[in-house]
């Protein structure tokens, strides 16, 4: 007896298409997230190359020409310490994506190792990680980083000034450390909740999905059913997410440093730039304009990918 | 453990063996009003090498018996009483870990819609070699090649060319013989197929039928085939048990069901078939009323309510499952049939 062929020969079989290039093909014809994802990444090449493209050192002072307006020699001007606006800003880049990325990423592993974890298992397991989300998001975060930096800030530097004297170990003679391990850990701390409750959202709706059933009836672990079934089905949702905190991120980072409770002066930030031109944008709008407008156009482009990568991602929801 | 090298040609013989047995399994669901009985002390079996049809309409507890038998539903809805025996050992009492050797390696699972039960971002190849490599260790390339065989054994075109396919790249057919394919991945002794033809159009229902067939001869297994469509497994089955609101109402061999429905149920069940024979004007007929909602099942037989025949006792007392003549093959809990044969 022989098996039913299935009718339909092998050569009317297309080559596979796969999901990824499928949303990459919707993705290329939006406008908008093209113009996003173009900028994302000369911005990301800027952040990445960034000692290689710049013309004077980020530091260096030359008193002689400060101030100056912008020029071929200087193209975003100098400030009000002769530095070259235009290596500042570029340096600033470089802090601003380690900052979205290390946060981001710290936020998103813990969002999404607890979510799925909550929404997988549920019962007490989700009582408690939803609680302690809601906890966390009760905390209004810009207190929370001032805490943290006034609490925190001093008692380790002053260690490390100390351990550096002590030992004469270079380990501890840079403290520009302790500003970003601040700033990357208080940011991370806040920034973990909306990703947890959207991956526990996809979870839960994962989880009632026929596939999951099926999964199980396999005879699979709950670990590779989380791992293999059940994460990769909730991605989408949580590639546009992370494209916008990445954008929420660097804004963030921008407004701590601007206050000064994030990247502290010298190490250049958007922030800090925007917060020292400030003060003089009267008589040299140059200082202000060139930091804010990068932050601006960083912040729109990282938006509008977000929202191509959502229609991209999710062919229903789109019009 | 049935082998790669137990292959039989020959349709499986049946040794009177029992593979499968549900003894008094209760089934229940929490609701906001306090636990319902959907599934109220079922016994059914499978001996070995047998293909049992489980026939019911929709929220009747076909597919709920099987899946919760396999501890494979959400946490509300509870096996309270009653076992499962699997080839001698309680499903109900076994460890996670026994369980999950159990689903997979011994019993495969076919579902009812392919277009759902299929993983979407994962290759099929990929997903045929899952249970390959956790049930059988097999390494990556192996459960490849075995992949590749058991397309081919499902009678999927370019087996080959498709393991790379994700699953929306396939007709709901195609998808159907893969998860049939992935069912079978590790030779188990029994296969559940719930439903798996009701997502599917006519022709290719009666290709998966015939699949069904074929590989059951193949491979020497036992079979339940859950489906609320007598008609179609008709040709398939060797034995049919017909449901109604949680319990087996009647059991009997294929033949005999067809030529002596002795339950008003299965009797319902058949009349409503429309047939070729029938005038167009005549009406189709039909069973009036709907079945009980789980948690308020009537007193007596959960029928009696819908029942043309229902007497008083009827709406009193349950009726067991008594056999009917010699052999006591052809078994039905009626207290109307009970009585006629004995009167007969």
């Amino acid at each position: 007896m022989s098996v039913v062929p299935m009718p339909g020969t092998a050569a009317e079989i297309e080559p596979p298409v796969s999901l990824w290039r499928d949303a990459w093909h919707r993705l290329r014809r939006n406008k908008l997230a093209v113009f996003g994802l173009v900028v994302v990444v000369i911005l990301a090449f800027t952040a990445l190359f960034g000692p290689y493209l710049t013309p004077y050192d980020f530091l260096s002072q030359d008193l002689n020409s400060r101030n100056l307006a912008p020029s071929l020699s200087h193209l975003f001007g100098t400030d009000d310490l002769g530095r070259d606006v235009f290596s500042r800003v570029v340096y600033g880049t470089r802090t601003a994506f380690l900052v979205a990325i290390v946060v981001t990423f710290i936020a998103v592993v813990i969002g999404v190792t607890l979510g799925a974890l909550a929404g997988f298992f549920g019962g007490w397991l989700d009582r408690i990680v939803m609680w302690l989300t809601d906890m966390t998001m009760s905390i209004p975060n810009l207190l929370l980083v001032v805490v943290i930096n006034a609490s925190l800030k001093s008692p380790i530097t002053s260690w490390m000034e100390s351990r550096y004297l002590a030992t004469l170990n270079p380990v501890y003679r840079e403290t520009i450390w302790v500003d970003f391990l601040l700033v990357f850990g208080s940011m991370a701390l806040i920034s973990w909740p909306p990703y947890a409750r959207l991956v526990r959202a996809q979870v839960l709706s994962i989880r009632s999905r026929p596939y999951i059933t099926a999964a199980q009836a396999l005879g699979l672990t709950n670990r590779i059913i989380l791992m293999r079934y059940v994460v990769p089905n909730a991605l989408g949702p949580l590639i546009v997410a992370v494209s916008a905190g990445l954008g929420t991120a660097m804004v963030l980072e921008s407004a701590f440093s601007f206050l000064g409770v994030g990247v502290n002066p010298p190490t250049p930030s958007w922030g800090n730039m925007i917060s020292d031109g400030l003060r003089v944008w009267q008589h040299y709008p140059h200082l202000l304009a060139a930091p804010a407008a990068v932050l601006g156009l960083a912040s729109v482009a990282f938006s509008f990918l977000g929202d191509g990568l959502n229609d991209a991602l999710n062919p229903r929801g789109a019009k | 453990m049935m082998m790669a090298s137990n292959i039989r040609p020959e349709p499986p013989a049946k040794t009177g063996e029992r593979l499968l047995d549900v003894k008094g399994l209760t089934i229940e669901i929490e609701t906001r009003t306090g636990p319902a009985t959907i599934v109220d002390g079922i016994d059914l079996h499978v001996d070995k090498g047998e293909t049992l049809g489980i026939v019911g309409e929709s929220g009747c507890g076909k597919s709920l018996t099987m899946l919760s038998m396999m501890r494979l539903l959400p946490n509300k809805i509870k096996v309270t009483k009653g076992e499962a025996n699997f080839a001698g050992r309680d499903l109900q009492k076994m460890s996670n870990s026994d369980l999950r050797k159990v689903r997979g390696g011994d019993v495969g699972f076919i579902f009812q819609d392919p277009m759902t039960s299929l993983n979407p971002v994962m290759r099929i190849g990929q997903q045929l070699a899952e249970p390959l490599i956790y049930h059988r260790g097999m390494s990556k390339a192996e459960a490849r090649k075995r992949a590749g065989e058991l397309l081919k054994l499902v009678g999927i075109p370019g087996a080959e060319d498709r393991l790379d396919a994700y699953p929306h790249e396939l007709s709901g057919g195609m998808r159907q013989r893969v998860m049939i394919a992935i069912g079978l991945a590790c030779n188990p002794q029994l296969l559940i197929a719930d439903e798996p033809t009701t997502a599917l159009d006519v022709t290719i229902q009666a290709q998966i039928v015939d699949l069904v067939k074929d590989l059951r001869d193949k491979l020497g297994m036992s079979v339940v085939w859950i489906t609320h469509d007598l008609a179609l497994i008709a040709g398939l089955v060797d034995r049919i048990n017909v449901l109604y609101a949680g319990t087996v109402v009647e059991d009997a061999p294929v033949d005999a069901l067809f030529a002596n429905p002795s339950h008003p149920y299965t009797q319902g069940l058949l009349a409503s078939i429309p047939k070729l024979s029938d005038e167009r004007s005549t009406r189709l007929s039909s069973i009036g009323g709907t079945p009980p909602e789980p948690g308020r099942r009537p007193k007596g037989c959960p029928f009696a309510p819908r029942c043309p025949l229902a007497e008083a006792i009827c709406h009193e007392r349950v009726p067991s499952l008594e056999g009917l003549g010699q052999d006591g093959a052809h078994r039905v809990a009626c207290f109307v049939a009970q009585r006629k044969l004995e009167a007969a």
